[in-house]
This record gives C-alpha cells, sequence and structure tokens, in this order.
C-alpha cells in the first residue's frame, strides 16, 4: 500500500505562527502543511529553536496559530482535544502528585470513576516499567524515569494522537538509547499515531517511518524523507549512517 | 564482602573540618553566656540580673504563679492568642490571595484596597483599636491580625501568579475546566509559597502578639514583661524574654515540620 | 617527588562513603599533551570520580599527581569545562577569555596573544564584545572552552561539554575542541556518555566499569583524522566499547 492511500488522520494546512517580541514581528512556523497517516511514527526534526515545539503546541491546543487550518478526521481541529495526547520536553510532572495520581491526572478530569481510572493507569505504568513506584513522588525518580511517568500518563487517557516534544532532550545519551528502545517497544504493543519532535538526527532515524526536516528558524518544511529500513534499526548499520549524514548535510548548522 | 575501609589522613581532616562547623554554633552560643555572666557581675546587680538570678525567679513563678498562671501557662495564654488569630487569617488570607492571585478582575479591583492597607504598618493601628474596642481579648486579637496578615495574602498571591506554564499546559492538554485547572494544578503548585507565608505569619503573629499583650492584656509574655518592668522585677523580664526567644525558634521548626508533612513531596529525596 | 614521564597520573585512586565502595583503585596515566576519552555506563561513578579529582571529596586510598607531585590546586593549573556553561554574564566574550589569565597575574601582552589566538580559532572576532547571553548556549559553550585552553592547564577536565546537542553542532564543536587541542597542546581528559564522540575524539579511551568503579579496558584509536564516523575500522572499535558498557 502506498503512502497516498494510507488514511489521513491528521492534516496540517497553511499553519503558521508569529509572535510581537521587542516591536519586531518574529516568525516561529511559516506556512507547514502536513499529512500525518493513521498508526504513523512521523518524527519533526530540526535544529535548536526552529519552532518545532511550536508546531506541537499548537496541535495540542496550547497555543492559537495565525494563520492556517487543522483537521483531526475530516474535522476542523480548533482547540485541545480528548483524541490528542502529548508528552511534555521538560519533564512536566506535577511534583505534589504521586507517579499514580500524575499517571490518572487525563482520566480524573474527564470525570472517570476512580477504579476505572486507577486500572488503565496501572496497566500503562505496568507497560513503561515502573511497577512498584505508584506511590513514590516525581523527585524521587532518575530522569528516565520521569519520562516514563509522562509516556504513561499521555497513554493512559487513551488518546488516538499522540504528540511528543523532545522527551528524551534532558537525558544522558545512554539512558536516550534505553527510553528510544522503549519507545519503539510501547508503540510496536500499542499503535498510536505518534509526532515525534527531535532535534537528534540519530534518535529521528532509529524512530520515524517518516522524517519531516524542518529550516533553521521560522521552521519551514525543507524535507520528508520516508525512511525504510527495518526495525529494530541498529545505529552502526552503514545504511543507517548514510541516512544519517544525508539528512545531516541538509540540516541547518544551529551555531 | 562488607568491608569498612580504614579512613586515609586525608579523610579525617576532612572529617575534621566538618565537625568545626557543627562546634562554632556552640561556642558561639556559649560565648553568649560568658558575656552574660560578665556583664551581670561588671554592673550593678539589680540592673542586670545573673543567670543564676534568672534561674531563680524561674523556680519562683513555677511555684508562685503571676497572676494564675506559671509562665508556661502565660507562654500557652500567647500561643492560644496567635492561633485562633492565624486561623482565621489564614482562612481569610489564603483566600483572598488566591482569589485576587488567579482571577485579574478581582485582583484590579481589589488589590489596590490591600495596598492601601499594607502600607500602613500593623503597630500604627494600636491606637485605632484600643480606642474603638478597648484593650480586651478581642482588640488584641484584632492587633495580632492585623499584623500578620499581610504576609500571608502576598505569599499567596504570588504563588498563584506564578504558576508554572508547564503545569497550565498539561491542564490544557488534558482540558481540564477552570476549576479543575485552579484547584488540582494552580493552588497545590503554589502551596510552597503559601507555606511561606504561614512561616512568616507565624513568627510576625508571635511578635506582634507581645505589643499587644504589653497593652493593658492580663495574661501573656508580653503581659509579664511590663509586669516585669513595673516593679522592677528584672530576673522576670529577662526569663520572659528568654522564653519569647525560644518559643519563636520552636514555631519556626514546628511549622517547617508541619510543611513536610502536608507536602510530601518539598522533602529531599533521602540519598 | 617521584620520577615520571607523565603529565598526569592516577594512582589507585580508591573512595569509600562510609561502607558504599564506589570507587575501586583506578589507576591511569596520561601523556603530555594526549587527549584522553573517559566512557561509562549511566550512574558509574562518574561524579565521585570528578569529584576526588577537583578536591570536592578526599580519596580514601591513591592520589592524583601532576609532574610527579600530589596535585595542588594552588601549585598547579587544571582547568575544568561542564555541561552547563559557566561564563561571567557582566562580562563580554573577550573579557570571559582575558579573565582567568588575569587571575593568575600573566603579562598583559602574553594575555592579548593569547586571547587574540583562541578568538581566531573559534571564528569569534565579530562577538569579541558581545555578552554572553546575547549568544546562543553552543556558541557560550565554545567560548568556555576557549578560555580553559586560553590558560595553558596542566590539565584540561571536560565533564559532558556537548550534553545534548544535535549531531550536526557536536561534529563542528568536536572538530573545533580537536583544532585547539592540536594547536594549543594541551593534556585533556574528556568524559562523557557518548561513545560515537569518545571514538572521534581520543586518543586512548578508558572504558569504567559499575560501582565500585574501576577501569575496565583501554582502548586505544588509531584512526587518522579528520575521523570518519562510518570507517569500518571506526565503527568496529565504537560496536567494542559499546559491548563493554551496554546495560541497556
Amino acid at each position: 500500500m502506498s503512502m497516498d492511500e494510507k488514511k489521513i488522520r491528521l492534516r496540517l494546512e497553511h499553519i503558521s505562527q508569529s509572535y510581537v517580541v521587542k516591536n519586531e514581528v518574529r516568525c516561529a512556523v511559516d506556512d507547514v502543511t502536513l499529512d500525518v497517516y493513521d498508526n504513523e511514527f512521523l518524527v519533526v526534526l530540526g535544529p535548536g529553536h526552529c519552532g518545532k515545539s511550536v508546531l506541537l503546541n499548537i496541535i495540542a491546543g496550547i497555543e492559537k496559530p495565525v494563520a492556517g487550518q487543522m483537521f483531526l478526521d475530516g474535522g476542523r481541529l480548533l482547540k485541545s482535544d480528548e483524541r490528542i495526547g502529548m508528552v511534555f520536553q521538560k519533564l512536566a510532572l506535577m511534583p505534589w502528585k504521586t507517579v499514580m495520581a500524575n499517571v490518572e491526572f487525563g482520566p480524573e478530569v474527564r470525570g472517570v470513576a476512580k477504579g476505572e481510572r486507577r486500572a488503565a493507569a496501572q496497566k500503562y505504568i505496568d507497560l513503561v516499567g515502573l511497577t512498584g513506584f505508584e506511590k513514590a513522588y516525581p523527585n524521587e525518580l532518575s530522569g528516565g524515569m520521569k519520562q516514563r511517568v509522562g509516556i504513561a500518563r499521555a497513554y493512559t487517557n487513551n488518546p488516538e494522537i499522540l504528540l511528543m516534544d523532545e522527551p528524551f532532550g534532558q537525558l544522558d545519551a545512554q539512558t536516550r538509547y534505553a527510553m528510544q528502545e522503549e519507545i519503539m517497544k510501547i508503540w510496536e504493543m500499542e499503535k498510536r499515531t505518534l509526532v515525534f519532535v527531535t532535534n537528534n538526527i540519530e534518535e529521528a532515524v532509529y524512530l520515524g517511518d517518516r522524517i519531516v526536516l524542518l529550516t533553521r528558524c521560522p521552521g519551514r518544511v525543507k524535507q520528508v524523507y520516508p525512511i525504510g529500513l527495518p526495525r529494530p534499526r541498529d545505529t552502526v548499520d552503514p545504511q543507517f549512517l548514510r541516512i544519517r549524514k544525508e539528512i545531516s548535510q541538509n540540516t541547518d548548522l544551529a551555531l | 564482602m562488607k568491608e569498612t575501609p580504614v579512613l586515609s589522613s586525608a579523610e579525617k581532616k576532612e572529617l575534621r573540618l566538618k565537625r568545626i562547623y557543627l562546634l562554632l554554633p556552640l561556642l558561639s552560643l556559649a560565648l553568649l553566656f560568658l558575656l552574660w555572666i560578665l556583664a551581670a557581675t561588671g554592673t550593678n546587680k539589680d540592673s542586670f540580673p545573673s543567670p543564676l538570678a534568672v534561674w531563680e525567679r524561674f523556680l519562683l513563678i513555677m511555684k508562685r504563679p503571676v497572676k494564675d498562671y506559671t509562665i508556661f501557662g502565660h507562654v500557652l495564654q500567647s500561643l492560644r492568642r496567635i492561633f485562633s488569630t492565624l486561623v482565621v487569617a489564614w482562612i481569610t488570607g489564603i483566600s483572598f490571595g488566591v482569589l485576587t492571585g488567579w482571577n485579574r478582575k478581582a485582583d484590579a479591583l481589589l488589590s489596590p484596597l490591600f495596598t492601601a492597607f499594607r502600607s500602613v504598618p500593623p503597630l500604627a493601628w494600636i491606637p485605632l483599636i484600643t480606642i474603638w474596642f478597648g484593650t480586651g481579648e478581642g482588640s488584641q486579637m484584632l492587633i495580632v491580625y492585623t499584623g500578620c496578615i499581610a504576609s500571608i495574602v502576598v505569599n499567596t498571591q504570588a504563588g498563584l501568579k506564578n504558576v508554572a506554564k508547564m503545569y497550565l499546559d498539561v491542564g490544557t492538554v488534558f482540558n481540564a475546566s477552570s476549576r479543575q485547572m485552579l484547584f488540582q494544578i494552580a493552588i497545590p503548585s503554589a502551596l510552597d509559597a503559601v507555606f511561606a507565608g504561614v512561616r512568616t505569619s507565624t513568627s510576625a503573629a508571635w511578635m506582634v502578639v507581645l505589643a499587644a499583650e504589653m497593652l493593658g492584656g492580663k495574661s501573656g509574655v508580653g503581659f509579664l514583661i511590663v509586669r516585669g518592668m513595673d516593679s522592677l522585677d528584672l530576673p522576670l523580664v529577662l526569663m520572659s524574654m528568654i522564653f519569647i526567644g525560644v518559643v519563636g525558634a520552636m514555631l519556626a521548626v514546628l511549622t517547617q515540620i508541619v510543611e513536610g508533612v502536608l507536602c510530601p513531596w518539598t522533602r529531599k529525596k533521602s540519598a | 617527588m617521584k620520577e615520571t614521564k607523565y603529565k598526569v597520573e592516577v594512582d589507585s585512586l580508591t573512595k569509600y562513603f562510609g561502607s558504599l565502595h564506589v570507587l575501586d583503585n583506578i589507576s591511569f596515566q596520561v601523556r603530555n599533551g594526549e587527549f584522553i576519552c573517559v566512557v561509562g555506563p549511566t550512574g558509574c561513578g562518574k561524579t565521585t570520580f570528578l569529584n576526588l579529582l577537583t578536591r570536592i571529596y578526599q580519596p580514601t586510598r591513591g592520589d592524583l599527581y601532576i609532574d610527579g607531585q600530589s596535585a595542588n590546586p594552588k601549585k598547579h593549573n587544571i582547568a575544568f569545562v561542564f555541561q552547563e556553561p559557566s561564563s561571567i554574564p557582566w562580562m563580554t566574550v573577550e573579557k570571559n577569555l582575558r579573565f582567568g589569565m588575569e587571575i593568575k597575574k600573566l603579562p598583559k601582552a602574553e594575555i592579548d596573544g593569547r586571547v587574540e589566538r583562541i578568538i581566531k580559532l573559534l571564528g569569534l572576532q565579530d562577538f569579541r564584545d558581545s555578552y554572553p547571553h546575547q549568544l546562543s548556549v553552543s556558541s557560550e559553550q565554545r567560548i568556555i572552552i576557549g578560555r580553559a585552553f586560553a590558560m595553558n592547564p596542566d590539565l584540561l577536565l571536560m565533564d559532558e561539554p556537548y550534553g545534548q546537542m544535535d549531531v550536526k553542532l557536536r561534529f563542528y564543536l568536536e572538530d573545533e575542541v580537536i583544532r585547539l587541542w592540536q594547536e594549543l597542546g594541551s593534556t585533556v581528559v574528556f568524559i562523557t556518555h557518548n561513545i560515537e564522540e569518545a571514538v572521534y575524539l581520543a586518543q586512548r579511551i578508558l572504558i569504567m566499569s559499575n560501582k565500585p568503579t574501576t577501569i575496565k579496558e583501554e582502548v586505544s584509536v588509531d584512526l587518522p583524522r579528520p575521523r570518519d564516523v562510518a570507517d569500518p575500522r571506526f565503527i568496529e572499535i565504537r560496536k567494542h566499547v559499546t559491548d563493554q558498557i551496554k546495560w541497556w
């Protein structure tokens, strides 16, 4: 089945975002048009501060774009939507809530009964490998574990589309590899449409079905790379390194 | 194999150096005590009582209470006064702080009033309060209230105005209602600021209650000091002062412990 | 004082905290002008190791020697670069570069010469009068690294200076640090979690074990520079080092 025949879940049409900073208009995202297919792992890759996080915030309904339209399953998307979940960059776990309370936050907000939401939360706590840490507070966990909580929290709300905003940006290189393998495992068990933002080219090539490369500020779509490598991918495989190099050479240097 | 190694000489030196930091504060306390003894022997005995005289005064008040209360009784009277006021101040102050910190219209409408009130030092209210309401229990509590309300309001307000955007974003993504935003996210994340307010209001109340009791109170440590002054009973004055200091320090520790119990996430992770 | 042909010698460094054994008999030598990378699994005693080298903790056994003498911050010049850039915010780029040398009271002509050289090597001519906050984090880090090299340190210790920068940027900065090192000939110990980075930079890689941490293996990297990360020999070394520490 070719890409064109795949079902489109999320469509962005001419999305632009800009801010007024010190009486100057600064463009962050410029005319981004993008289709996200059903159950696809889409990576949005760009150098530092290229507006990729802004794009994700717009999809999540945290910001409103100055221009453009978004469609979810064909219907207009105007504000935050239950069908869209998000894993935040800065480990936005609420320090005053235990792991369990953080993970069950989504269903709790929707008013799901305690027993039901506990069961859902427990399922994903187990899935990300945090069994036994339900009563711990976030500040008792390591960086990798905190990010697992973030992933479990997003999954527990059972979204159809999952946005991940540089979730592993704060981790060391090795923990990062571990989390990449982990997220791949979880995604293969619980398929969702995933939009994953990163500045790490290796991570992008390791994870993505497709990579959307953005230009440096303002973020424009520079190129889209379909990645056909079989999974699990090997980061030192010559093919892998070739693709990584190709994308790296096309990436703007954000010195 | 659990081998406990012998410390190297460098490590021993390191430990010795660290011990100094435990020792130095004790040293400074000892120095204070020494100065006290010197001052008491060097000057007129009646104008500067010695530690022994203060100790004897303490034993006396335990045997022969002043106005029905021993020293502990007077401390408890003062504590009762501040805590019954503080409960009212906390409830009203936190509500006011949350309202003005969260709701911009309420902030614009009410905060100028509060700022006007707050720019008058609490002690300046004393004459008006005594003229209007006398020097009874109610006026004393009102004086304490004017002294401690500002810090609780200011801290609560600041806490709610500075909720990290990151947490509000989480609420937005999960479609939280504004009620949920306030009670599930904003207030909990402002709790450490609120507690800073609780701590400062407690110590402010402890200071102001003494002033209130000095003006015609019938019990409490402030009353005790005035009684000592009126009868030139300086050991009583000095003993009361020491109790005031110790209780003040204990209150500070106590509020910290209570914060640790109520907000367990602020406790440091034990290594 | 002992006779040695090495610039830096770490001799059976051991640390216990109470009965907790963190470092176990770490020994290695660094020749003058050598570039060494230290890699280890996440959570190995890296921080303790660094804190011993910087004398924040005292060792239970063993010591660090520079030119055969027990390292002494007053006598020896050990420079550090950490993951978080630590420039002085109220000083311009040039003043930041001069700062360390002025503290050491070097003659002005010497400072001028070194600063010019570093600014040129970093290509920061246009930014010499800028303040750190006007630059990106990566450029701020470049200044810190330049400042450290300018000091002509006996030992330059770098702890993950390129933490989470993207590949493109990292390659650029790694080439730059090699250029500085080749030009100025400092003795460098570079600590990283990133194995590709270690193979790209080092003449020799020291692999640390889990706690109690010791040096598990030394790998010398004999590849010509600039190195090619897709070279089969490069990949072979990278794989070997990865196998030694892989926990994920």
